[in-house]
């Protein structure tokens, strides 16, 4: 069995206006991306394979989907005309199907099925022709059953057309209703209906009220009052005294204070009613926000003077290092690594030395407590590639949950903001700590907080 | 934004027309020009239904409108929430403060004296 999933852009124009941050075949139902409900459904019926076409832009989805590794399948990609029917698909894309039984799946639609049904075994023994359909959509099988037809066999699926918030916010919100028992949903939970993603912090003064779905790397401030029914999407804040309930809030927004969201969907500064279809964008950040990565990150002026401040460290540590590190290196007290690490920009990496230095003795402590061990990367501070002082650079071989790609600002630098505040140099705090100074701090107070991790690493060493 | 002032059954009832946009730069405006409306009579209707958009600063100065009414013994109602507008005042809970009304003939209605069940005045 192999699968087509046939997308027409009339089919989701509408979620451009709406929700134009995000590819509408990415658009989140219950904090997991359409398009991984057709594949997941793909999968039950038995496709080893699944093509994906559009008469539109398809970058964003191959880019996120890549090859189907992540499922265990092999995905492709192509292009349809917007009057392709279902025969014109199959004789253009015969190279595909080859002689296998096709499934084909039309339209923008919510696929209602229970992931605990045999669908495979259906799916081979229903003859040709259409399995389901709604409007505008349909589910249709191609080529000669694999098995023979059972009898009274009942259709456990139906399909829902997503043609407007309306049936968004209804398909969303049945996803949460119906919750893992029917759909594989992101997040841990302890107990049904409550699904909690990495990264998340909740203030003791927090109320959670199931149903539930929460994204990742959510900050919940204090009393604030999470559900029922409420789908939190990932990096997002609600802050203090907010209360969210039958709400969606997507990804990358932020509540203000004092407020109550009742039956809406927030997106970035979008405030949205999906009975009415009336849509507000908020202005004020005090009320709904967009949340961005930083542009002080990048800014200018904070390379600048990180590059000015390294250029001196180099120049005052030359002297100590051209004498210490040769003498630590020949008594091998000095050894050297290099490891690849997350870089600014999300899927990029850098290549970084790892020093090991043993300060048992004299030179070595004094190597130690002059941050010698970092001399070499002050170098890459002068290129851009690192910052002065950011976040400690997490290594690229093992998946991080503040990964570029998850969190909301990580710039790795020479010393970490955690360094400079004295937390440990890992774990959850160390990473808000980095998160906030990355966000907040400017490039004088980068210097300052430089100066603060250059005079804590001694004593945090001497402290260990 | 223009003011008019309507007699409802022996009460001089304000009827203050907010149009377009009501956010940061017209919010102290309205403050300064309701002060004046007041000194005319205690009972206000903000109809809005020409207000397009409307902020927290706009939401803040309608709000301090309300509580410089009450402490003239008035009041500050509204009429003709559109969708948006009305989406703003949910949000931020703001709806629990004031009296609304779909139009601001119903608004202008409510401020007129009830008579006594008992006495029939």
């Amino acid at each position: 069995m192999k699968t087509i999933l046939a997308f027409r852009e009339e089919e989701f124009a509408w979620s451009h206006e709406v929700f134009s941050c995000v590819h509408p075949l990415l658009l989140p139902l219950c904090n997991k991306p359409f398009i991984e409900f057709l594949i997941d459904f793909a999968i039950l019926v038995g496709s080893t394979a699944v093509r994906i076409l559009c008469d539109g832009g398809i970058n964003p989805i191959e880019r996120y989907c890549e090859d189907g590794s992540r499922w265990g399948i092999a995905l492709s990609y192509g292009s349809l005309h917007g009057d392709d029917t279902a025969e014109t698909l199959l004789g253009k894309n015969r190279k595909f199907c080859g002689e296998e039984r096709i499934m084909i799946v039309s339209g923008f639609s919510f696929i209602r099925y229970d992931k605990r049904l045999n669908y495979k075994s259906l799916a081979g023994s229903l003859p040709e022709g259409e399995w389901a359909a709604c409007p505008g959509g349909s589910i249709t099988l191609s080529g000669a059953p694999e098995k023979p037809p059972a009898d009274g066999a009942a259709t456990p699926l139906s399909l829902m057309p997503l043609d407007g918030m309306a049936s968004y916010y209804r398909a969303s919100m049945e996803a949460l209703e119906t919750g893992a028992d029917r759909y594989v949903l992101p997040g841990y939970g302890g107990e049904p209906g409550c699904a909690i993603g990495r990264n998340v912090v909740i203030s003791k003064s927090a109320q959670i009220r199931k149903p539930v779905s929460i994204g990742n790397n959510v900050q919940l401030l204090g009393d604030t009052i999470i559900g029922p029914s409420a789908i939190i999407g990932s990096n997002v804040i609600i802050d203090r005294e907010s209360s969210v309930e039958s709400s969606i809030v997507l990804d990358n927004t932020y509540i203000g204070e004092q407020l109550e969201v009742i039956g809406r969907i927030a997106s970035g500064n979008r405030l949205n009613d999906p009975r009415s279809g009336a849509s507000i964008s908020m202005e004020d950040p005090h009320l709904l926000g967009s949340i961005k990565k930083s542009q002080t990150l990048s800014a200018l002026p904070r390379k600048v003077a990180h590059a000015l401040a390294a250029l001196v460290m180099i120049s005052v540590l030359a002297v100590p290092f051209l004498f210490l590190w040769p003498l630590l290196k020949l008594g091998g007290r000095w050894r050297s690594a290099q490891i690849d690490c997350h870089s600014e920009n999300p899927g990029e990496t850098i290549s970084l030395g790892k020093v090991e230095l043993d300060a048992t003795n004299a030179l070595g402590a004094t190597a130690s407590t002059l941050s010698l061990d970092r001399y070499f990367r002050l170098f890459r501070v002068l290129t851009a590639e690192l910052a002065l002082i950011g976040s400690t650079p997490l290594p690229a071989e093992e998946p991080h949950p503040n990964a570029p790609a998850n969190a909301l600002a990580y710039r790795p630098g020479v010393f970490s903001y955690a360094e400079a505040e004295q937390w440990p140099a890992t774990g959850g705090d160390a990473a808000i700590v980095e998160r906030y100074h990355l966000v907040h701090s400017g490039p004088i107070s980068d210097i300052g907080l430089v100066v603060k991790a250059f005079v804590n690493r001694p004593h945090e060493k001497s402290s260990a | 934004m223009k003011f008019t002032l309507d007699n409802i059954d022996g009460q001089l009832v304000g009827i203050a027309e907010l149009e377009g946009r009501l956010d940061a730069r017209n919010s102290k405006p309205l403050q300064k020009t309701f002060l004046e409306w007041l000194e005319k009579t205690p009972l206000v209707v903000f109809d809005c239904s020409l207000l397009d958009f409307i902020d927290s600063s706009g939401l803040g100065a309608i709000v301090g409108c309300l509580r410089n009414a009450l402490e003239k013994e008035g009041d500050v109602r509204l009429a003709g929430l559109n969708e948006k507008v009305g989406m703003v005042f949910e949000l931020t809970q703001a709806k629990r403060l004031f009296s609304i009304f779909a139009n601001r003939g119903e608004a202008a209605s409510s401020f007129a004296v009830k008579p006594d069940p008992g006495t029939g005045r």
